[in-house]
Formats: structure tokens, C-alpha cells, sequence
């Protein structure tokens, strides 16, 4: 080769290197629409009021235990948070219903947001007080506490705005923070050999299924099943270097892999479910089913007439 | 991705209305970095009780391939019966889950009485119900062989506390 070719490609690298601060700076303040944002809040605070009310209802029990048992986690030292009684969880628990409710009418979209962000939160860290941490609930608490800064979103908004992308962005790091992150922990706490223990076959042995049972008697598939996840995991933020096709069949097979998880031991990472649709074009999704259904009631009134 | 034909239909500085300041994007920006240093710092050095930072260490703990997984339950007694019948260790029955009471252990070791406030705490989730006069628990052991429960499973008092008796540490 000649090195004309050679110091023009240098130089293209270098100003490509360059422009990385301009291109992270478009890519994190990306114009997407108000309506993803509108859609994704009525997601994020009716599944605020599914789980306080349904899915995650061990802080309201923490109510009723004695104070010995309450083990105050770094940000309730802080902020002084005191134990629970049956009175304060009561309190949280109707607040993040009430103020979720609200909030989806879509008005006063900060005040409500952040009070049902406020709530929700509190009543998780009185879950979370008492010895056990459940590790999939984090993510979600950036969601609620950013997606208010977008200000108005209408349901029906056909604007673009920054400020929705940076709260979908934001999002959607936070969702894929969680996989990565979670290798980050099997490395740090399981060590490499993470991948070669029975891990998984513990979880099997102590909340196993029908579906998942008779996988104890082959093992090479959970050890399989072990490698798998692991590298998907540590891979997970490839995703926003994706296609946009890639990048939806990608959370799809992350949804396919929380089924799966679903079947075989029974635990679900239900508001990281919620966040992972900060990927998809939820506005698009909602006018093609509109529309589908116009046509098959139209379809259907021209048979009748 | 999206159509070109999502665009505003407002006029004039509708354009701009979607377009953030230098001062709304400075402290977006501060706000990430802040939330990024929280996260890869619980992640690298912190531990559970930096919730929301903590690490996302579900199922990351190595189990060897043939050790035993052990469980924890209770048992309690209600007066005039010294029988001591199996009940849920779950938020619903006693307000505490299985995990909490497995990562107290050490210190029920300590002070067995603990085991008298899930009594308590069941009374007032459960006014109606009989009183228990005396809670113990147990630990269950399924053994594994190469990744695979052999069928063996050993079980054992761990401590026990009753109404009468105050709590104690039962023969290891």
C-alpha cells in the first residue's frame, strides 16, 4: 500500500476520536417523541400501583415486625429514615397508588411523578431494611425519577424533544446496566469459576418447576445454560451499537430469556420488564394496533350493512 | 425509524420547542455521570446497603457442585400443646421472609429470644389467630452430588424460644 491512503486513514481516526464527545453528546440528547415517553410513564405508574398492590408487598409486612429487625441501609442513615410500623407502610403504599393513578391522567406530570417516585421508593427501602436486598428493583427507580423531566407528554403528541430522549436514553442504560453489571457481580462475588458451579442448580433445588425439575438430572444443560448467560450479560451493552432491527430482536430475546426464567424457577425481574420497553417504538406499536382494529371493525361493519 | 411525518405541526418556534438549553443539558449530563460513578461504585466496591446502588448480585454466588443447600423454616407451639407444628417463614405470617431471617442468624444465635418477636408480629397481622407460645428454627439440608440431590435431606433445631422459657440455643 501506498502511505498516502494510510496517513488519510490515520487522520480520519483520529478526527472520528475527536468528534466522540460531539456524537455522545447527540446521541444522549436525541430527538425522540413525547408519545413513547407519554406511553412508557402510563407502563411505569400502572405498574407501580400492580406492584404495591400485588407483586412486591413484603414492606408492608415489615410494618408489623419489631424494630430489631430493621437494619437501616446506607441512604436511610442519611436521611434518617426511621422503622417501619403498620401506620408509615399504609401511608407509602396508598401514596404510591393515589399518586401513581394520578399521574397517569398525564397532568401535572413532575409533581405527581416525583411524588409517586418518592413513595414508591421509600416503600421499597422498607422492604429492602430488614436483611434483604432484592437486586432487580434499582433500575426502575431511575425511570421514576427521570421520565418526570420531560415535562407534558400527551398520549396523543406528535412532537419530538431532547428532553424525552434523554429520559428514554437514560432509561435504557439503566435496563442494560442491570445485565452488565449483574456479570460485573457474578465475577466479583461467584469469581470465574461462576460459571462452572451450581449455581443454577441451586436456584432449581430450592424454587424449581415442572418445567424445570428434570433439568436436575441433566446437568450439562444448566451448566450450559450458565456460560450462556454469563457472556450474554457481559455482551448486553452491544445493543446500543446495533441495527434498530437488531437492537428490537435483541430485547425480545431478552424477554424470551425472562419467560424462560419465569418457567423454570419462578422469579421474575418484573420492573426491569417495564423499563426494557424504553427500546421500542411503543407510539408506532400503539397506532398500528389502532389502526388494525379500525380496518377489522370497519371490515366487519361493511359485512353486517 | 420513525416516519418523517411525526414532525411537529405547530408552527414558527415549535421547531425549538423540542431543543434543550446548554444549562438543562449541563446538569442532565452531571446527573448521568453521577448515576454512572453510583452504580459501577456499588457495583466494584459497594455492598447491598447502597440500595438503589448496590451491586446486581442475584444468583451470582458460586454453589460447589456437591455441597448441600440448606433452608431455613420455623416451628411454633400454641399453649397446652408441646407439639411443634411447621408454619410459613414468609412477610404474610410473621412480616419477615426466609432471606432475613437466614442473614440474622448469627445474631438469633446470640439472643435466641429474638425468635419471640415474630410471635408478636404475627399477633398483629393475625389478631384472630391463636397465640404461638413458643417459635424454633429449623435448618433443612438437601445434599447434592454433582449438581444432582442425592435424596438425602438432614434437618436440625437451631434455637427456640418460648413464652415461658425465654429463648435458648438448642445442642448443636
Amino acid at each position: 500500500m501506498t502511505p498516502t491512503p494510510r496517513r488519510s486513514r490515520n487522520s480520519a481516526t483520529i478526527k472520528d476520536f475527536a468528534k466522540a464527545p460531539q456524537r455522545l453528546n447527540a446521541w444522549l440528547f436525541t430527538e425522540m417523541p413525547l408519545a413513547r415517553v407519554a406511553l412508557l410513564r402510563v407502563a411505569v405508574f400502572a405498574f407501580v400501583v400492580i406492584d404495591v398492590l400485588k407483586l412486591h408487598t413484603s414492606g408492608y409486612f415489615h410494618g408489623a415486625a419489631d424494630p430489631v429487625w430493621y437494619k437501616p441501609l446506607v441512604i436511610g442513615e442519611i436521611l434518617s429514615l426511621p422503622a417501619a410500623t403498620l401506620l408509615m407502610v399504609g401511608l407509602l403504599k396508598w401514596g404510591s397508588v393515589v399518586f401513581a393513578l394520578a399521574a397517569m391522567t398525564g397532568k401535572a406530570p413532575r409533581a405527581l411523578g416525583w411524588a409517586t417516585a418518592i413513595c414508591w421508593t421509600w416503600y421499597q427501602y422498607v422492604a429492602f431494611a430488614y436483611g434483604k436486598v432484592d437486586h432487580d428493583r434499582a433500575d426502575f427507580v431511575i425511570a421514576l425519577f427521570l421520565l418526570p423531566t420531560v415535562g407534558l407528554a400527551h398520549l396523543s403528541d406528535e412532537r419530538k424533544s431532547q428532553a424525552a430522549g434523554f429520559a428514554l436514553r437514560a432509561v435504557q442504560l439503566a435496563a442494560i446496566a442491570t445485565y452488565f453489571l449483574s456479570s460485573i457481580a457474578k465475577i466479583r462475588f461467584g469469581g470465574w469459576e461462576w460459571v462452572n458451579s451450581a449455581t443454577m442448580a441451586r436456584a432449581v433445588v430450592r424454587r424449581g418447576t415442572w418445567v424445570s425439575d428434570w433439568m436436575l438430572d441433566v446437568p450439562f444443560l444448566l451448566h450450559a445454560a450458565q456460560w450462556g448467560l454469563f457472556s450474554a450479560e457481559l455482551l448486553s451493552p452491544v445493543i446500543f451499537f446495533l441495527s434498530e432491527r437488531w437492537r428490537r430482536r435483541m430485547v425480545l430475546a431478552w424477554y424470551l430469556f425472562h419467560v424462560a426464567t419465569y418457567a423454570a424457577i419462578t422469579i421474575a425481574f418484573y420492573p426491569h420488564l417495564v423499563m426494557m420497553l424504553a427500546f421500542l417504538p411503543l407510539e408506532e406499536y400503539r397506532d398500528t394496533a389502532v389502526s388494525r382494529w379500525r380496518r377489522w371493525r370497519a371490515a366487519r361493519e361493511n359485512q353486517t350493512t | 425509524m420513525s416516519s418523517p411525518a411525526r414532525t411537529t405541526a405547530a408552527a414558527g418556534t415549535a421547531d425549538d420547542a423540542g431543543r434543550l438549553g446548554t444549562g438543562a443539558r449541563a446538569w442532565r449530563a452531571v446527573l448521568l455521570v453521577a448515576l454512572v460513578a453510583g452504580f459501577l461504585g456499588g457495583s466494584l466496591v459497594g455492598n447491598d446497603h447502597w440500595w438503589p446502588f448496590s451491586p446486581w448480585r442475584m444468583f451470582s454466588t458460586s454453589t460447589s457442585p456437591d455441597a448441600s443447600v440448606t433452608v431455613s423454616a420455623i416451628q411454633v407451639q400454641v399453649a397446652g400443646d408441646p407439639t411443634w407444628v411447621n408454619t410459613g417463614l414468609n412477610p404474610e405470617n410473621v412480616g419477615l421472609n426466609r432471606a432475613e431471617v437466614e442473614g440474622r442468624q448469627l445474631e438469633i444465635e446470640d439472643d435466641p429470644a429474638m425468635l419471640g418477636t415474630l410471635a408478636e408480629a404475627h399477633a398483629r397481622l393475625h389478631p384472630a389467630d391463636e397465640e404461638w407460645t413458643g417459635v424454633r428454627l429449623v435448618r433443612r439440608s438437601t445434599v447434592l452430588e454433582d449438581r444432582s440431590p442425592t435424596g438425602e435431606t438432614r434437618e436440625r433445631v437451631v434455637a427456640e424460644w418460648t413464652a415461658s422459657g425465654g429463648g435458648r440455643l438448642v445442642d448443636q
